[in-house]
């Protein structure tokens, strides 16, 4: 069982010593079952930490932020930043030390297993309840969840309201970490492929219907692209002004740039910006999930990176975020790399 | 005029305003949106809020402002597209977001009446839904100066009475829907009356969410534009789009042209909403960001709700429908937000 406490002291511990600046971890909100990040620097305040199955962000997103904070900075803090991960979030990790996005040392990695469940899909939960509301979720003992509702507590089986990527997924503790808290759990997952069974099983045609439809709903709030750990390009094709531009930017440069999309949520337009997202996460997503979980008219974007993991998997036998010295999917060739797909 | 109609005659009436495009909320998967219907049989008013608030129908996200072509002489022809005045009906809207047009009425009905805006706006007639229980867990529309059953920005106000609805009109468009089917409508009885004030007292009292002492709220913001506050308080924020674009109140847009054909010249100029929560949207072509952060950008969502606006308009520009929370990735929360800032530095 991953011990809270446990948690806490290590974190106290290297917020005293001065080890990190500051600590990526959970805390409750204000509002709501999902808690919120904490971003902590004062030892005492590591009791706000908790660690349960509502924990469903990937906090490696931040690192961003700090990324982007330190390299204005004239004496940057050189010292790492302490962020708690899940197995999920750990994958993240390991494909931004891939990418040289972030070293070894800007990290100091609180890893926390899933207890061989997951995370909770909130949706699920409240079908699950029929308007009975959750006020706290935790781990049980037997791969099950415990919910406390207003009128007592009730245990779930985890497989029945966990997130659709936890489900599928091959690792539920961090496969890197300076500190691992909970246990090294192994379940084998038959098919770690199955959610998209359902849509490639599908006639072009009606594949087409189904995403178009989708697609259309999309109104380009670009939650998912925010919420990505891999999205952290500081130039994106989806930006109206799609360069980074700087005083010494001349007209012609600006001139030259190609507008990709238009801003106009059309079909057009919202393709192009899910398949050049999609494209770009070949090798690199490492399902978080978070962008379907964040999608306010719940577009199933989750499904279009799947299908790009299945296609690495498949024709290159490579895992994403697993081994962070090993050369990235898409910077890396083979001479033997199939290539019969080339057309 | 003040009505009741058996539920069993709602899809009637329905039926009877077939010459206008109507719209009502549709349950798609798990949520439910706005969208024109044609059957009234299915029509089905028990339902949580909308994702998107009417907002999108009478300010669309996309709009065609003028086409553009050059003929064969080369001379440019521009062509103004107005949208078509067809006589619209929004039905089951919520309190919250209808006074929210009333917000966006003021911004684009200043000393420039937007014509595009005010086609589709006069041409619509909202028939409201008064939220007995609260639609969102996160509602805090009496902390906003607004009420589950107010008629600000309506045109009828509907209530659930149970095996019937109370109707009652404001408008001349109202009363035109009404009269539409005058014999399905009968005049309410003092019980129906009183039951009404019960209902609309007891929903007061569900409300879960507030914000204490708003009033406090913008004298105060004016003297925190500087403050550290908005850095603690951004942290969290990804810079998605969510809760502006999803917020019934803002309406802040872009124009862009849209070239469909280079050779001979041929497109369209487009508005767009747009979001301030996006790096792009104070970017200057300098290179000069005057928001460069998400702190900025956090502080100007807050400013504009609970300083600016109250400054020009006398309003708070946010009617506490409560999306912006939900649906938060990150769960920041703008009750939580703005009474940090009330409590700041005291």
């Amino acid at each position: 069982m991953v011990n809270l406490e446990e948690l806490k002291k290590e974190a106290s511990q290297i917020l005293k010593e001065g080890k990190v600046k500051y600590i990526i971890g959970f805390q409750r909100g204000s509002n709501g079952l999902l808690p919120v990040p904490a971003f902590i620097k004062n030892p005492k305040d590591v009791e706000k930490l908790v660690w349960d199955p509502t924990c469903v962000y990937n906090l490696t997103l931040f690192l961003q932020d700090e990324k982007r904070k330190k390299t204005k900075e004239k004496e940057p803090d050189e010292r790492p930043v302490g962020i708690v991960v899940k197995g999920c979030d750990s994958r993240a990790i390991n494909v931004l030390l891939q990418e040289e996005f972030i070293k070894r040392d800007d990290v100091y990695v609180l890893g926390v297993s899933c207890e061989n469940t997951g995370v909770l899909d909130e949706k699920k939960l409240a079908k699950k309840l029929k308007g009975k509301k959750a006020k706290k979720v935790e781990f049980g003992a037997n791969d099950d969840f415990v919910i406390t509702t207003e009128d007592g507590n009730i245990k779930i089986a985890a497989q029945e309201v966990l997130a659709e990527r936890c489900l599928e997924c091959k690792a539920h503790f961090p496969v890197i970490y300076d500190v691992l808290i909970g246990e090294k759990t192994k379940r084998n997952v038959e098919n770690p492929f199955k959610s998209l069974e359902k849509i490639e099983s599908l006639p072009p045609e009606e594949r087409w219907k189904f995403w178009k439809e989708q697609i259309e709903k999309c109104i380009r709030c670009y939650a998912c692209r925010s919420v990505c750990p891999m999205c952290y390009c500081d130039e994106c094709v989806a930006d109206t002004i799609n360069f980074v531009v700087t005083p010494d930017t001349s007209a012609e440069e600006k001139a030259q740039k190609i507008k990709w999309l238009e801003k106009s949520p059309v079909s057009s337009e919202n393709f192009v910006y899910h398949f050049v997202r999609a494209i770009h996460l070949a090798g690199r997503c490492i399902d978080c999930g978070e962008c379907e979980r964040v999608c306010p008219l719940d577009i199933p974007v989750r499904f279009l990176n799947k299908k790009l993991e299945k296609e690495a998997k498949e024709l290159f036998d490579y895992d994403v975020g697993f081994d962070p010295d090993k050369p990235s999917l898409v910077s890396s060739f083979k001479d033997d790399d199939p290539e019969d797909f080339i057309r | 005029m003040e009505k009741v109609l058996s539920k069993k005659a709602f899809p009637q009436w329905v039926k009877k305003l077939e010459s206008y495009t109507m719209y009502l909320p549709r349950k798609d998967g798990d949520f439910w949106n706005y969208e024109v219907i044609k059957n009234p049989e299915i029509i089905d008013l028990d339902y949580l809020n909308t994702v998107l608030s009417p907002k999108k129908i009478i300010f669309p996200q996309r709009e065609v402002l003028l086409e553009f072509s050059t003929s064969n002489e080369e001379e440019l022809k521009i062509n103004e597209v107005l949208p078509e005045e067809a006589q619209s009906v929004i039905f089951g809207v919520r309190p919250c977001d209808a006074k929210a047009l009333t917000l966006t009425d003021k911004v684009f009905g200043g000393d420039f009446k937007d014509p595009y805006y005010w086609k589709r706006r006069n041409s619509t007639a909202l028939v409201g839904l008064a939220c007995n229980t609260p639609p969102s867990p996160n509602c805090f529309c009496l902390s906003v100066d607004g009420s589950p059953h107010s008629k600000e920005g309506l045109d009828i106000l509907i209530t659930d009475l149970g095996d019937k609805y109370h109707a009652e009109s404001f408008t001349k468009k109202g009363d035109d829907l009404l009269n539409l089917a005058k014999a399905l409508f009968k005049n309410p009885t003092a019980k129906e009356k009183k039951d009404l004030e019960k209902i609309q007292a007891e929903s007061k009292k569900k409300i879960q969410r507030q914000i204490k002492d708003t009033k406090k709220i913008p004298p105060k913001l004016k003297d925190m534009f500087d403050s550290p506050f908005w850095d603690e308080e951004s942290l969290s924020c990804i810079r998605c789009g969510i809760c502006t674009y999803l917020c019934p109140t803002c309406h802040c847009f872009d124009i862009n042209d849209e070239v469909t054909s280079s050779s001979p010249i041929k497109g369209e100029r487009v508005r767009t909403w747009d979001n301030c929560q996006f790096p792009d949207f104070t970017m200057h072509s300098s290179g000069h960001n005057p928001r460069p952060d998400k702190a900025a950008r956090l502080r100007q969502r807050i400013l504009h709700k609970f300083q600016y606006f109250v400054e020009l308009y006398k309003n708070y520009q946010c009617t506490g429908c409560g999306r912006c929370i939900s649906k938060c990735p990150v769960g920041i929360d703008i009750i939580e937000v703005l009474e940090k800032a009330r409590d700041y530095g005291s």
